[in-house]
């Protein structure tokens, strides 16, 4: 046997093993920390600041955690939100993410660290990507062997698709979410593996977590169960099956149950009656397999066959029953939107104005995870040609994970822990394929498997130590693959090699002379790869540094000269709000903004990013979207002290309310059909414009009013210019009757509102302000009682 | 400056405390033409023997100025200049509203000339006749001209007093929109109208009918002095003709040897109007669980809560708050965008000025108000509103150990215990069976 390069043969296997060992450890440990490194960008450029919106409530919640302890979060109403219903906030959150800080909160103060509750949320979710990293390696090792577990957990590392849920200061749910989801996983693969009790009671703890931190537990309640029924199908049913899976399935339920918010949701929802059909039929089957091994054969096909169809009749009927019943509830407006992404536009905007809710667009794949989307066909192709169990589980998550991504932006995150999986085992299939010394015999059948072995295992080896002028972190990896291909079997590394190379081949068939020859063919490749993987890393770093790592609180724009300028308008106003209004100053404004003014001005609102009543968020929408007359009485009921709106046509920010009215309206519609219309906020050439041409509706509307009030002032007489929607807007702005300008913010992005209180003398706050101005009423005439007399 | 600014306040407190007949001070603007003050010397006379300090402007004069640096200089301000085109500039049917704001009551009186006065009638929806048509009635026969009336007092109102004679009027009816803080204190006669005097004929009726377009001037639906009550608390009293407090009318008898109840009627009007009857004032809330004492943050749904509300009402004799259990009609609403609950607050016996009710409150939680809105035709507006979130019960607040549920527990200890035999046998079972049954599950 021929080899590439040469290798030394004087090391003991032990040596290898520790050392192989003690790498595998190394690269971990540097993974974590440059997944962690990666993820401070949003810390090092603006602060260690909370972000966007939805971390802003997980904020408060934690706040609330650690400064009175769990039961009173548990029994938390908060009266703030949803004024003037209230939330009940233990009941309607998840919270494993709250509990989680919480405890890492007391621990460091136990430990007499003065933490603050602040930091902890923030640097959470680069805390738990580093954990994430090593979930994936352990569930990878699984798929392939360590040198695929540590590519795995490289990616998942720095890949951008999951880097954009878990920068620092991105306090969300995901942010431990991913980390469950992947150990989750990896305990089920393991106690499928080894049948296990205490593998599947590990997986149902860690489900109960994820249960408890993410709604998207949704995801595993299906996935497993998906696996357990495609196992049961190929005729691979087997005990350690019928182990893990019960074992899971009895311990996660009754665990998922005791989160408040889920409740009696996993026996009575149609997204979890599919683990439960599964573990009926697991059941069935267990029995059958005991009847099989106690009756004959032909009286057991007859046996199958009554059974399976008084089954299928009964089971039918059953749930028929109770979905008519109303005991399972129907499948929710999310699901729905899953399969027809026309659905929710039509029938429930409220989710379809969520714009991490809208379909993936192509390019956001290539961005989010770079070329790992073209090896990741490749390494689902290559679970195929082994197809043990846990490859079975890998291509269902691909295919279920491509579709649910390619429907919503957000499903994106769980599509990328499996992309870095499968790229993962297919790039180190390809390295091991090139970095294997062994030359292909040109003819020489007589040697052994065993002789071989020992070859190959010195030769890979050798190859760690070989001088190829490498960047160090792929040298690591190289040299783990290379050290942990080296304990395994024949049937390890050599028919991996040959399969790769010649064509699809069976386990145990004999070697076949196939392989690569010489030095240059494998440089080539080698360094090919590696050139990917270093522009890999580039796109990586500047697309987290570029785009996933402002905290969307404060905005950042370029000066002239290059220097980086902070619009912090957000901040300004809702300090302004915290200092100037009364604590119970209810604010109103549209529900993105709910959570931030809670947190950062802590003034009630009336609708927040908590999207549970969607009447209440149409009301919300019709006050915007009517005229002020119309509004009034809807401010009033609701004890509405200040109006806030987002502006950004004087510098151009693009997120503003103005382009999120037509949802607004749309919602509104959705509730009051008679009265907004759609159609009325378009000119009649059906364009949506502001300037001049807009519609009468449109300029009526108080979210109009109050966007452009006193905006065509700023200009001096020129004309003022809209930088968003591009338009010039109308030199004669619009007028309030209803309320007052409290508070513009520098840039005009904020503008707050303050809500008159009712006229003095009981007249409308329309002709009480043209008396104040000065202007004659015109006269009016005695209300007619009954008819003069001709 | 502050300090020697507190004594006088002090100071005024005191004297105001001795001589108080109002509720809310004494001092006094009149605004009339220096020509005419001593016209009304019985009405002004009564005032100053109650307590109140005088001061006399003309409608002309710069000074004093009705509202200083945003603080009203005057407690109340009588507008008796029923004729004057031009004000002074601080005198504007603006400025007056934003008196109102400032709590200052007033006493308007309006002529069938066109003023800027008539102009801010109109802000009160008080609808007034064209310029020129005095209320004209040619009943009872008398020997006056038709535009000088006597009109019996309503002997139900409660502003005024139970037994005037009836009071000469001559000026301006109004007619009255639909606005709810409106109320008229003297109606005009049924038989009367508004009328050119000019014409003195019937054919006026029609005439005026024909200027008024559809709306006819005529009849008890017209008042002629009518209160108002601002939100803000503060009163006005639009008279439709000065001559109403003039010493003339006072001292003209009605009939033989029967004098005019204008004196009194005149006082009266400027007693309620200068807040000393029929104020109300809410002095405190209390609201607890029965048999508790201490106010809880939140409630819980289906708690049973008591609410008692501290009222009580001004006595221009003392110039003391008295507690009063005078109003049996008060409500209490326990709202959240609607009222869940809409109770009697009446008065508790033995308790003087404590309103109180319990209820059980209602099985929907979120951020609820006791609101008491009282609005009564001259009573002083009460308003009152408690803030309090009513929250779902603990998590251990729930009845536990529910007898329905026994099948439940049931089931539960029986799969324990079944659990339990079934490993007590396995493991006490025979060990060849075991390595047996190992065997098969691998």
């Amino acid at each position: 046997m021929t080899t590439a390069y040469p290798l030394p043969s004087n090391l003991s296997p032990a040596t290898v093993a520790n050392t192989a060992s003690l790498l595998r450890i190394v690269a971990l440990a540097l993974i974590s920390g440059a997944a962690i490194a990666s993820r401070l960008f949003a810390v090092i450029n603006f602060e260690s600041i909370i972000h966007e919106f939805d971390p802003w409530f997980n904020y408060r919640a934690t706040r609330v955690l650690a400064s009175q302890g769990f039961y009173e979060f548990w029994n938390w109403f908060d009266p703030t939100a949803w004024y003037p219903l209230g939330r009940v906030v233990g009941g309607t959150v998840y919270p494993g993410l709250m509990a989680t800080s919480g405890v890492i909160y007391n621990f460091l103060h136990a430990l007499n660290l003065p933490v603050d509750i602040r930091n902890v949320c923030v640097l959470l979710a680069p805390g738990f990507s580093a954990l994430t990293a090593w979930a994936t390696y352990m569930f990878t090792k699984e798929m392939k062997d360590e040198s695929a577990g540590l590519l795995a957990a490289a990616f998942i590392g720095i890949v951008p698709g999951y880097i954009s849920r878990s920068v620092a200061g991105s306090y969300d749910n995901e942010a431990i979410a991913i980390f469950l989801l992947m150990f989750t996983f990896y305990c089920w693969i393991k106690a499928l593996k080894q049948g296990s009790a205490l593998f599947g009671t590990i997986a149902a703890i860690f489900y109960f977590y994820m249960v408890a931190a993410w709604g998207g537990y949704v995801f595993i309640t299906n996935m497993i169960p998906l696996h357990a029924l495609v196992l049961i199908l190929m005729g691979r049913f087997s005990s350690r099956l019928y182990v893990g899976y019960s074992s899971w399935y009895a311990i996660g339920t009754l665990a998922s149950m005791q989160v408040p918010f889920v409740g009696f949701q996993p026996v009575k929802t149609s997204e979890h009656m599919g683990a439960l059909a599964v573990f009926g039929l697991l059941q069935i089957v267990a029995f059958g397999q005991l009847v099989r091994s106690h009756v004959s054969s032909a009286q057991f096909q007859k046996l199958l066959y009554a059974s399976v169809v008084a089954t299928g009749i009964l089971g039918t009927a059953v749930f028929g029953l109770l979905t008519y019943k109303g005991w399972i509830a129907p499948w929710t407006g999310r699901f729905y939107s899953l399969w027809d992404t026309g659905y929710a536009k039509k029938y429930i905007p409220i989710i379809a104005s969520v714009s991490e809710h809208q379909p993936t667009a192509w390019p956001s794949f290539f961005m989010d995870l770079q070329f790992l989307i073209f090896l990741f066909p490749a390494g689902v192709i290559l679970c195929f040609r082994e197809l043990r169990d846990e490859h079975i589980f890998v291509i269902i998550y691909a295919v279920m994970a491509s579709y649910f991504a390619g429907v919503m932006v957000r499903l994106m995150l769980t599509l990328t822990p499996v992309v870095c999986v499968a790229s993962a085992v297919a790039l180190s299939t390809l390295l091991d394929t090139y970095i294997d010394p062994k030359e292909p015999d040109t003819g020489d059948d007589t040697k052994s498997e065993s002789e071989a072995t020992v070859v190959s295992a010195s030769g890979t080896n050798g190859s760690s130590f070989s001088a190829t002028p490498t960047p160090t972190p792929s040298k690591k990896i190289k040299k783990a693959a290379a050290a942990a291909a080296a304990p395994l079997p024949t049937s390890g590394i050599i028919s991996d090699l040959v399969a790769a190379t010649g064509g699809p081949t069976r386990r145990g068939e004999p070697i076949k002379t196939k392989g690569i020859f010489g030095m240059d063919s494998r440089l080539i490749v080698i360094m090919h790869t590696l050139a990917m993987l270093s522009f890999f890393v580039f796109h990586c770093t500047w697309v987290t540094s570029n785009a996933y790592s402002s905290p969307s609180v404060v905005l950042a724009s370029t000066n002239q000269d290059g220097s980086q300028h902070i619009i912090d308008d957000f901040r300004e106003a809702y300090y302004w709000l915290r200092q100037n209004t009364p604590e119970d100053a209810v604010v109103m404004s549209w529900w993105d903004y709910g959570y931030q003014i809670a947190g950062m001005a802590d003034r009630p609102t009336l609708v927040d990013n908590n999207t549970w009543n969607n009447t209440h968020i149409a009301t919300v929408g019709k006050a915007m979207s009517s005229t002020e007359e119309n509004a009034y009485p809807i401010l009033r009921k609701h004890d509405v002290d200040y109006v806030l709106v987002i502006f950004g046509g004087l510098i151009g920010y693009s997120g503003d309310d103005i382009n999120k009215f037509l949802w607004m309206v749309r919602i509104a519609q959705g509730v009051w059909p008679d009265e907004i219309q759609e159609p009325n906020y378009f000119t009649p050439q059906g364009e949506y414009r502001i300037d001049d041409m807009a519609s009468q509706t449109m300029k009526n509307s108080l979210m109009y009013k109050m966007s452009y009030y006193r905006f065509a002032e700023l200009f001096g007489g020129n004309q003022a210019m809209d930088r968003v929607r591009q338009q010039q807007v109308p030199k004669v702005g619009p007028t309030l009757d209803y309320l007052d300008e409290a508070f513009t913010s520098e840039n005009w992005i904020v503008r707050i509102y303050q809500v008159k209180k009712e006229d003095l003398l009981g007249r409308d706050l329309k002709s009480a302000n043209a008396f104040g101005q000065g202007k004659k009423r015109k006269r009016t005439k005695p209300v007619p009682r009954r008819r003069a007399i001709v | 400056m502050l300090s020697f600014r507190r004594i006088f306040l002090l100071i005024a407190a005191v004297t105001s405390a001795v001589s108080a007949k109002s509720s809310t001070g004494d001092s006094v603007l009149v605004v009339v033409e220096p020509s005419r003050q001593n016209d009304y010397s019985i009405f002004f006379n009564g005032l100053k023997e109650k307590g109140y300090e005088l001061t006399f402007r003309a409608p002309k004069e710069e000074k004093p100025v009705i509202i200083q640096d945003d603080v009203p200089s005057f407690a109340h301000v009588i507008l008796f200049a029923s004729e004057t085109k031009n004000f002074a500039k601080d005198i504007t049917p603006q400025s007056l509203v934003e008196l109102l704001s400032l709590k200052t009551n007033l006493i308007i009186a309006l002529s069938t000339k066109q003023t800027p006065l008539s102009s801010l009638a109109a802000e009160f929806s008080i609808v007034l006749p064209p310029p020129g048509t005095p209320l004209v009635s040619y009943f009872p026969e008398r020997s006056e001209p038709p535009s000088v009336i006597p009109i019996a007092p309503d002997s139900s109102s409660s502003i005024l007093s139970k037994d005037i004679h009836p009071v000469w009027f001559s000026g301006v009816p109004m007619s009255l929109g639909n606005n709810p803080l409106l109320f008229p204190i003297l109606r005009a006669p049924a038989e009367s109208f508004a009328a050119e005097v000019d014409g003195g004929s019937a054919d006026a009726l029609v005439d005026s009918a024909e200027k008024g377009g559809e709306g006819l001037w005529a009849g008890s639906q017209l008042s002629v002095v009518t209160g108002f009550q601002a939100l803000g608390g503060a009163r006005v009293t639009w008279v439709g003709g000065v001559e109403l407090f003039s010493d003339e009318y006072a001292k003209k008898e009605v009939s033989k040897s029967v004098e005019s109840g204008n004196k009194k009627f005149a006082s009266d009007i400027a007693t309620w109007t200068f807040q000393e009857t029929l104020v109300l004032r809410i002095d405190r809330t209390e609201h607890h669980l029965v048999n508790a004492t201490s106010p809880k943050e939140h409630y819980t749904t289906g708690d049973e809560v008591e609410f008692a509300a501290y009222i009580s009402k001004f006595n221009p004799k003392t110039g003391k708050w008295d507690p009063c259990a005078c109003r049996k009609d008060i409500q209490l609403d326990f709202t959240m965008l609607d009222p869940h609950v809409r109770t009697a607050l009446p008065p508790v016996p033995g308790a003087p000025g404590k309103y109180g009710t319990a209820f059980r409150v209602p099985d929907r939680h979120g951020v609820f108000k006791f609101v008491i809105d009282y609005k009564r035709k001259g009573w002083t507006h009460l308003h009152s509103s408690t803030t309090v979130p009513v929250v779902p019960p603990r998590h251990d607040g729930y009845p536990r150990f529910l007898s329905a549920a026994w099948p439940y527990y049931a089931g539960a200890i029986s799969t324990s215990v079944a659990f339990l035999l079934f490993s007590a046998l396995w493991l006490a079972g025979d060990v060849r069976e075991m390595k047996k049954s190992k065997g098969k599950s691998e």
